[in-house]
């Protein structure tokens, strides 16, 4: 079988090495400065034009769908992390909402309230590192540096509330780890007041610039059909014109009660991309503003005695406590059997978990769906045509996180 | 040179200063993978600026390169690549493997995770953490500079030939006939 | 999703009521989010299925969401060792419907590429964790795991420490689907 392998290889470098008709091959490999992780493409350029690509994934994989079987579904909340690094709590409020409407619960209000300031701070800290990447790739550096000073302030937020910067697992079965420290309200305030300049800032420096423009209009683009051809949602998809928001179409947690708009663009390019990312980073700040005055004080936990994590003073006081603590975490928590599918609106578009449960502390089989792999293999089609200098342009706009891709 | 084996006043002098220069300028290959390439991103930007070590060029080629800091996940389809990548760099090298995954394969013990990057090239300087926060990259990198300095305390481990990474990487360690050849069943095939 | 808005819980039984009625001998039920999960029972009617959810106009599924599979090896969801899952959505009508098939180990299944572009790197991540072959696929290959590798690791059977390393990292094949360029013959 390898044998055939490297036969096919060599007779096709064979059949490419015609004088009049030069094919340079060009590999894009793993180890890339684009800073996109291990995303490999294999293309076949004439000159500078992109004639065919082939994209290829796989150098991150982990085996986390393989790992769910042997974790109890607390264990795994961890690994939901490492999916979409750039946006973890968004990850693991997905998942554990999953786990919930398996065990048919539903969660306190205030856990409603922050689950959606997690996922909308964890919003803006992707949209701003998509943003700071894709202008980074172009060449344009001042942005990457300052819009990574906001992300320095949300991680410290962030960190305030969980503890951890970057791989979070805030989010547990039936509540959240911690409830929002005390200063938290300030904490916001402050960061909403600044954010909002920040951006303009930095479409002062973009949006009329004529090098971004130039790089950025008319690059990449993906009709509303070819979205829907590919499954994109997401940024990617607003951009072209397709008009759907989960949040807007399915809401959960508290969404209908929050006022928002969905950005659509209206061609689907590159430009039109980095728009819907700065207005929906605007939206989410002003989501955030109402979550902070709206959130109730109340409890954090479900009142389920036998999935509720109990504080440590009842655990060490209280034998019954103690009982539900040591079942909880060594033997997990007692699922019963059935299927859940919950999906999100990441910041990449729909992040769904399948959970096939059959009884028991472990699932049977746990998927995720991930919206960066559809992306990925629209940037294939993207591509061809497109220069190389192009490439980098759209590799950057799509937002690929090769955790999510590859799992 | 002296009687007592010294090496005299000016090569000391000549070696410490060429070591002070080395360490104050480590120009790092930034193999970032996963997770912990976000970390190292945070540390390169403005907020706690890896510039001021030296690091101000991160130049992605490795011929240009002296140190490499693996972050992030290194999984068996991507140590062919690495391997590569950290043979192509020049003496003298220095390897920090950044984060739990590189440093044993973290949180992932699977089918397709290399469980530590040691296990096909020495490491210098493991920073433990999941991932670990800039700041303990910074002290991982200023331990580094403390390692050029002095030269000592290079790896355990004796620099792997290409050969010996090699045979680290093959499937069933030593045999790599079996890997062409169809009569005998391989690990893990459906009989 | 547990707490659906009125309107869109009215949306998903209405879209539950209308596939029952179109597939009256197949079994349909309803998940924990009350989400329609349609069981057919032959490749035949997977296509037939996929076609009639499209166009019908009450459903009108025209977004694939998600195709995988799991194992079914203590037989609790029939005789047949896998399950294929198929997951569409419905932009208009914000309702989604899954499609589920047993196929039994070999069994080929029909591409959806002819549908959805979206199909072939998710059926093709189903070939290669699984192992389940799909016919007339346009480029049916591992798309996860290095093409030597040899075993499907999402099966229950496959140890999930067991590692197969390769020293080398082999070239991306284009030749391999895409026609060359007028003037190569």
């Amino acid at each position: 079988m390898i044998k055939d392998i490297r036969a096919s290889l060599l007779e096709e470098r064979l059949n490419l090495s015609d004088f009049y008709n030069p094919q340079v091959l060009i590999n894009m490999g793993p180890s890339h400065p684009a800073m996109h992780g291990t995303l490999r493409v294999m293309c076949r350029v004439n000159g500078e034009v992109v004639e065919d690509a082939t994209c290829e994934i796989g150098y991150l994989h982990r085996g986390i769908e393989k790992l769910a079987e042997s974790k109890t579904y607390h264990q795994w909340i961890v690994y939901t992390d490492r999916l979409n690094y750039c946006s973890a709590l968004t990850n693991n409020i997905a998942y554990v909402m999953a786990v919930e409407d398996l065990l048919k619960i539903e969660v306190t209000e205030r856990c409603q309230w922050i689950r959606v300031i997690c996922m909308e701070l964890a919003r803006i800290i992707d949209h701003l590192i998509c943003i700071a990447i894709n202008a980074l790739d172009m060449g344009a550096l001042t942005c990457f540096w300052y819009l990574y000073h906001w992300r320095e302030e949300a991680y410290t937020m962030i960190e305030a509330m969980c503890g951890m910067r970057l791989t979070t697992s805030y989010a547990r079965i039936g509540g959240m780890s911690y409830d929002l420290p005390d200063n938290f309200d300030s904490m916001m305030a402050k960061f909403l007041k600044g954010l909002p300049k920040s951006i303009d800032d930095v479409e002062k420096l973009l949006s009329a610039n004529r090098i971004w423009v130039d790089r950025t209009k008319d690059v990449g683009v993906l009709t509303k059909a070819e979205c829907l051809d590919f499954g994109l949602t997401g940024p990617v998809a607003r951009a072209s014109g397709v008009d759907f928001d989960l949040r807007r179409d399915r809401p959960y947690c508290t969404y209908p009660e929050l006022d928002f708009e969905v950005v659509c663009g209206v061609k689907g390019d590159v430009y039109d991309r980095y728009l819907v990312r700065m207005e929906e980073i605007r939206q989410s700040a002003h989501i955030l503003a109402q979550c902070v005055q709206k959130i109730p004080k109340g409890p954090l936990w479900v009142d389920n005695r036998l999935i509720k994590i109990p504080a440590k003073q009842d655990v060490y006081n209280d034998m019954e406590t103690l009982i539900h603590h040591f079942k909880i975490f060594m033997e997990g928590i007692n699922v019963p059997e059935g299927e859940s599918y919950n999906c999100v609106e990441s910041p990449n578009g729909e992040l769904g978990f399948y959970i096939v449960s059959r009884g028991g502390p472990k699932s049977w089989r746990t998927r995720v769906k991930p919206p960066s792999l559809l992306l990925f293999q629209s940037f294939e089609y993207s591509m061809k045509g497109a220069k190389i200098p192009d490439a980098v342009s759209i590799l950057g706009s799509l937002n690929i996180i090769a955790g999510e891709l590859d799992r | 040179m002296s009687k007592d084996g010294n090496a005299g006043f000016i090569p000391t002098r000549l070696d410490y200063a060429v070591k002070w220069a080395q360490k104050n300028s480590l120009w790092p290959f930034t193999f970032g993978t996963s997770c912990c390439g976000i970390e190292m991103m945070s540390t390169l930007s403005g907020t706690y600026d890896l510039a001021r070590f030296g690091a101000e060029v991160v130049r992605f080629s490795p011929r240009q390169a002296d140190m490499l800091i693996v972050a992030g996940t290194i999984t068996t389809k991507m140590s062919p690549v690495l391997r590569q990548v950290y043979d192509q760099m020049l003496e003298p090298k220095w390897v920090i493997a950044m984060g739990a995954c590189s440093s044993s394969g973290g949180i992932f013990d699977t089918y397709s995770v290399l469980q530590g990057i040691d296990e096909i090239m020495p490491v210098d300087i493991y920073v433990p953490g999941c991932p670990p926060i800039p700041e303990g990259l910074i002290h991982a990198i200023m331990k580094l500079q403390d390692v050029v300095q002095t030269g000592g305390k290079r790896p355990q481990m004796h620099k792997l030939t290409r050969a010996e990474a090699t045979d680290a990487m093959s499937f069933r360690k030593g045999s790599q006939e079996t890997l062409f050849d169809d009569s005998k069943p391989l690990k893990g095939q459906l009989t | 999703m547990s707490k659906l808005t009125p309107k869109l819980q009215a949306e998903q039984d209405r879209v539950q009521a209308l596939v029952a009625e179109i597939y009256p001998g197949n079994r349909v039920e309803r998940d924990v989010n009350a989400e329609t999960v349609l069981w057919v029972n032959s490749q035949k009617e997977l296509i037939q299925a996929v076609k009639t959810l499209r166009i019908e106009t009450g459903l009108q599924m025209d977004r694939l969401s998600d195709i995988t599979a799991y194992e079914n090896i203590d037989g609790r969801d029939g005789p047949k060792r896998f399950i294929m899952v198929y997951q569409l959505y419905s932009m208009r009508f914000h309702a989604r419907v899954r499609i589920k098939l047993a196929v039994e180990e070999n069994e080929k299944v029909p591409t959806l590429t002819s549908f959805w572009r979206a199909a072939n790197w998710l059926e093709r991540e189903v070939y290669d964790l699984f192992g389940i072959p799909f016919e007339d696929h346009p480029d049916l290959r591992r798309i996860q795991m290095d093409e030597r590798f040899v075993g499907h690791p999402l099966r229950k059977e496959y140890d999930i420490k067991d590692r197969q390393p390769f020293p080398d990292s082999l070239p991306v094949r284009i030749a391999a689907r895409a026609p060359l360029v007028s003037g190569q013959e």
